[in-house]
């Protein structure tokens, strides 16, 4: 087991290295011309017409491409990602302000999505081909086809349109003005969390039902996924043998299914859930978007529409490290929980 | 050999419901088991050996069903039990030992933890007790150093090892039946000699019955009192273990006899049994083994034999039992006797 | 050969008796239909629309009101408009975008993928090293990401959405593919083959393919879903199809900017919404229930 962390810690860097080139070509394939628009803050300087070349010189936009590349991996090394005009800020800096509040979005969605995902399940294997299973693969086949911007939208048509419970954005104005106010300590920079560690209740309960339509959309969409995952694992495990020699020991059905059967089905789910987080980081960009909410989504979203290029690399970046990394976890902690890879 | 059979199988039935067709894996099989004893049930894979066992214990999965005839156990009708009695019968009056110790066993607890929850389960006794139970449990089947095996995972023992463990997990609440389904066939040649010896020693110190599942000729020479000869769900003949070797009435038997090499006898020409075991969605007419048989005839294809009893204790279903010295010449010929 | 034909009957005859399956071809046949005679249909039902269509471009929503406010359903149009077009029209010409998108966007990386990966898979060695670290590479940006950036760079318009989504889709299959080649190459057919002397390229077009080829048949069709989702996301984003084209996505896009009162353009999400799970949903349905029949079958 060792070997094989260790293979896939050397792997890494390589494969980083892989995605900065596969990312940093598409930008270069843009020309010197186009990339200049990311530098250009405002149209003066275009002013003269040899303004463009010299500008191109000066930035080194005319360079040979390897030579590009490696200058800018330099500076993403440094922790320099280029200048963001979405937010007007350096997109290291642009970005670092955004993440705490599309994790908070992930961290809450977290727990009904894996758990709410393996009670349907289980619950889905154990009573196979009745009512109740054909229900949740019925409703696990539509979270599968519904696209979640599809699903946000209706949710924000009934719950908020036509209902007025969950509003979508981040928290009401009027709780706005306190959090820019001096008093507030913004300290993990998420909304609810710092709500309750400023002493505002009401704050927190308000943020929280801005949480409540992005969650439930998210969710739907993972429980699809991870539902099938689950059942399909437990199907599995209540075929195998020792599921028979449990019985054949007068086990009792419950015991049967809660003890033996569950812990060997949810080897994989649990390794597929920690993989949830990191894909439930990397998958906001739609959610966001759709709940007006502050974070890494929309604002990769913005800087596309905007071909704030310096913006959509950082963001690209960015996600993809957190794939990588996630995807590390998922394999290291497959081999780790799993007693039989364990004791090799 | 007690007067009072402990367990009685009448025209036993299991059918299967599968999306090709119904699978009439038992279809008529009865036999007797007297405590104390074992029961050889023998014959090819597929002929339904281990589902009449796996029907006896009610642990057939949901494609399955007991489609017909009479279980008695202790007196008790099986088929008439509760779900709940039934469990309580299961690991406490009867266990099974399977094949595949590997698999069989769950990967994810210590051989400790699954006996003491076999133990817990049937038992009135605390989890301390229950624990030092299992620990003498393995040092009983010949497992050295119990109290480190204890918590060992399964895929930690050797194959041999596994099997000791099963056989202590079903015997930790002294069942008065165990089945033991191909229990050696998965083991080495010299492990399998162990295990066998190990199971005749515990039958006389526990005095259960054993009913020994197997292809293998050799572990039923070795360990059954009487045998069962099954053939495509059906019982074709049933004796004891000395009369079967000696003197089979059925051709099939008979068949199995002469195919293996046996040290009493000088044979240069091993008997080959013609044909396959026939699908089981599509049962041959008349006798099942109609189509491999060298003596059979039209009634053979037609009429289905009963199972008759030749001589006290020894039953067979065949229509030409006269007519097997015609299965010694065949035999024969290829040894210019 | 002659197994083989029975077996294809056998798997036919699971997969009619599967009901949701017979579901899934119902809604593609409809879907179909739809496609083709979209003209007809839009001149039938929305005829208003349909004369103002662009001869030079059908796939552009006509505008049929010059008011950007939201209309109800109505006569005229059947599904409302939204941002001055008829919804009608680009729902059902949607349905002719959706086939276009997805059929070529799950043909060409399936190609794609299978020539990776049976290249990967027949050479092994350091070519199969290399080809699989680097479709790790391509899979670890995540798939509407890397999609946007490309669409970013490339422009709006549906072939861009194409081209993105084909150069970061390719690597399932591409996987698929080779872990199938790998483990047929040691099926005992194969060895068999090999034994009696048959040339490598021969073996793997007569023996290995046949066997791989379903798989990859049952994931492209669940990709079509997939495929068209992302795309539509993207021209919900804003860096999909041209503004005004005939695609779910866009008609969604457009009530973006009716955020606040989602229940005054209601239409605008629930028409193209439907239009797009349904036909999801069908391929879902399809390739799940391929994937039951053959799944058995693999296993035993």
């Amino acid at each position: 087991m060792t070997a094989y962390i260790i293979r896939r810690l050397l792997l890494l860097p390589l494969i980083l290295i892989g995605v900065t080139l596969i990312i940093f070509s598409m930008i270069w394939s843009l020309g010197p011309e186009r990339l200049l628009a990311s530098y250009v803050k405002s149209p003066e300087a275009l002013k003269t017409p040899d303004a463009a070349e010299r500008l191109i010189r000066k930035y080194g936009l005319d360079q040979p491409m390897p030579v590009m590349y490696g200058k800018w991996l330099l500076n993403v090394l440094k922790g320099d990602l280029g200048y963001s005009l979405v937010g007007k800020a350096p997109v290291a800096k642009a970005i670092a302000e955004r993440f705490p509040y599309t994790l908070e979005l992930a961290l809450y969605a977290f727990i009904p999505v894996v758990f709410v995902a393996i009670w349907l399940g289980i619950t889905s294997a154990v009573h196979q081909n009745k009512f109740s299973d054909q229900f949740i693969r019925v409703f696990a086949l539509i979270g599968w086809s519904l696209p979640d911007f599809v699903f946000g939208l209706l949710l924000l048509w009934g719950f908020y349109a036509v209902l007025g419970w969950f509003p979508p954005g981040m928290i009401d104005t009027k709780y706005e003005m306190v959090l820019r106010s001096p008093e507030w300590h913004t300290i993990t920079h998420m909304p609810t969390i710092d709500a309750l560690l400023n002493g505002r209740f009401d704050i927190f309960i308000n943020a929280f039902k801005h949480l409540v339509l992005p969650i439930l959309t998210i969710s739907y969409l993972w429980w699809a996924y991870l539902l099938r995952i689950t059942r399909s694992s437990m199907l599995e495990v209540l075929r195998k043998d020792y599921i028979r020699t449990a019985r054949a020991k007068g086990v009792p059905e419950k015991l049967v299914i809660n003890k033996h059967a569950k812990r060997n089905a949810l080897i994989p789910v649990v390794t597929v859930a920690g993989g949830t987080v990191i894909g439930l980081l990397s998958g906001t960009v739609i959610v966001e978007t759709v709940f007006s909410r502050t974070g890494m989504g929309r604002f990769l979203a913005t800087a596309a529409t905007q071909l704030d290029y310096w913006s959509i690399i950082g963001g690209a970046l960015f996600y993809s490290f957190i794939l990588v990394l996630g995807n590390l976890i998922v394999d290291v902690s497959y081999a780790i929980i799993d007693p039989r890879i364990r004791l090799h | 050999m007690d007067k009072k059979p402990l367990l009685e199988v009448k025209g036993l039935k299991t059918y299967f419901h599968t999306d090709d067709g119904i699978v009439k894996a038992v279809d008529g099989v009865s036999f007797e088991v007297y405590s104390g004893e074992t029961l050889g049930i023998v014959g090819e894979s597929g002929c339904g050996k281990s589902v009449t066992s796996l029907s006896v214990m009610r642990l057939l999965d949901e494609k399955g069903e007991i489609a017909g005839g009479e279980i008695l156990f202790d007196g008790k009708d099986i088929r008439a039990l509760s779900d709940e009695e039934m469990r309580k019968m299961r690991g406490n009056d009867m266990a099974m030992i399977f094949q595949e110790p590997m698999t069989a066993l769950n990967p994810v607890y210590t051989i400790g933890d699954q006996i003491t929850e076999a133990i817990l389960l049937h038992q009135d006794v605390d989890k301390e007790t229950a624990r030092k139970m299992a620990i003498d449990m393995l040092r009983k089947v010949g497992i050295p150093e119990p109290e480190k095996r204890v918590d060992e995972y399964p895929h930690e023992l050797s194959g041999g090892m596994r099997q000791r463990a099963m056989i202590a997990m079903s015997l930790s609440c002294n069942p008065k039946l165990l089945f033991a389904d191909e229990p050696t066939t998965a083991l080495d040649v010299t492990i399998q000699a162990q295990i066998l010896e190990l199971m005749l020693e515990l039958q006389k110190e526990y005095g259960m019955a054993i009913v020994m599942i197997t292809h293998d000729l050799g572990v039923i020479a070795e360990m059954a009192e009487r045998v069962v000869v099954m053939y495509a769900g059906k019982v074709v003949e049933y004796a004891d273990v000395v009369t079967l070797f000696k003197d089979p009435k059925h051709p099939y038997t008979w068949g199995l006899m002469n195919a293996i090499p046996r040290l009493d006898e000088d044979k240069d020409v091993l008997y080959n049994i013609p044909g396959v075991v026939p699908d089981p969605l599509d049962f041959p007419k008349g006798c099942r083994f109609n189509t491999r048989c060298p003596l059979a005839t039209d009634k053979c294809r037609t009429e289905e034999p009963p199972l008759v009893e030749i001589e006290p204790g020894h039953k067979a279903a065949c229509w030409h039992i006269d007519r097997l010295v015609e299965m010694v010449k065949v035999s024969r010929a290829g040894e210019g006797a | 050969m002659a197994k083989r034909k029975s077996d294809f009957r056998k798997m036919m005859k699971k997969f009619w008796r599967n009901q949701t399956a017979v579901l899934g071809v119902v809604l593609l046949i409809m879907f179909v239909i739809i496609a083709i005679f979209a003209p007809q249909i839009v001149k039938t039902f929305s005829p208003k629309a349909a004369a103002r269509a662009y001869a030079e471009d059908p796939y552009q929503m006509p505008r049929v009101a010059w008011t950007s406010n939201p209309l109800p359903p109505s006569k005229d149009d059947p599904f409302g408009v939204i941002g001055g077009r008829d919804i009608f029209y680009g729902v059902i010409y949607g349905t002719r975008t959706a086939f276009k998108l997805g059929l070529t966007v799950a043909g060409l990386s399936a190609l794609i993928g299978i020539f990776v990966g049976s290249i990967s898979a027949y050479f092994g060695g350091w070519v199969d090293e290399i080809f699989m670290r680097i479709v790790d590479i391509f899979m670890s940006i995540p798939f509407l990401v890397a999609a946007m950036v490309l669409t970013t760079i490339l422009g709006k318009g549906l072939n861009n959405v194409m081209i993105a989504l084909v150069v970061f889709g390719w690597m399932t299959t591409a996987r698929l593919i080779r872990g199938n080649i790998l483990q047929a190459r040691e099926e005992q057919y194969v060895l068999a083959a090999k034994a009696l002397g048959q040339k490598d390229w021969l073996i793997i077009i007569k023996h290995i393919l046949p066997n791989t080829i379903f798989p990859v048949v049952i994931q492209m069709s669940m990709r079509m879903g997939s495929y068209v989702i992302t795309a539509a996301g993207l021209s919900f984003l804003g860096v999909g199809a041209e503004p005004g084209y005939a695609d779910w996505g866009t008609i969604l896009s457009y009530s973006r900017n009716w955020m606040t009162m989602l229940d005054k353009a209601w239409f605008a999400i629930v028409f193209p919404g439907v239009a797009m799970v349904l036909f999801v949903l069908a391929w879902n349905l399809v390739g799940d229930a391929l994937r039951d029949i053959f799944d058995p079958r693999m296993r035993s």
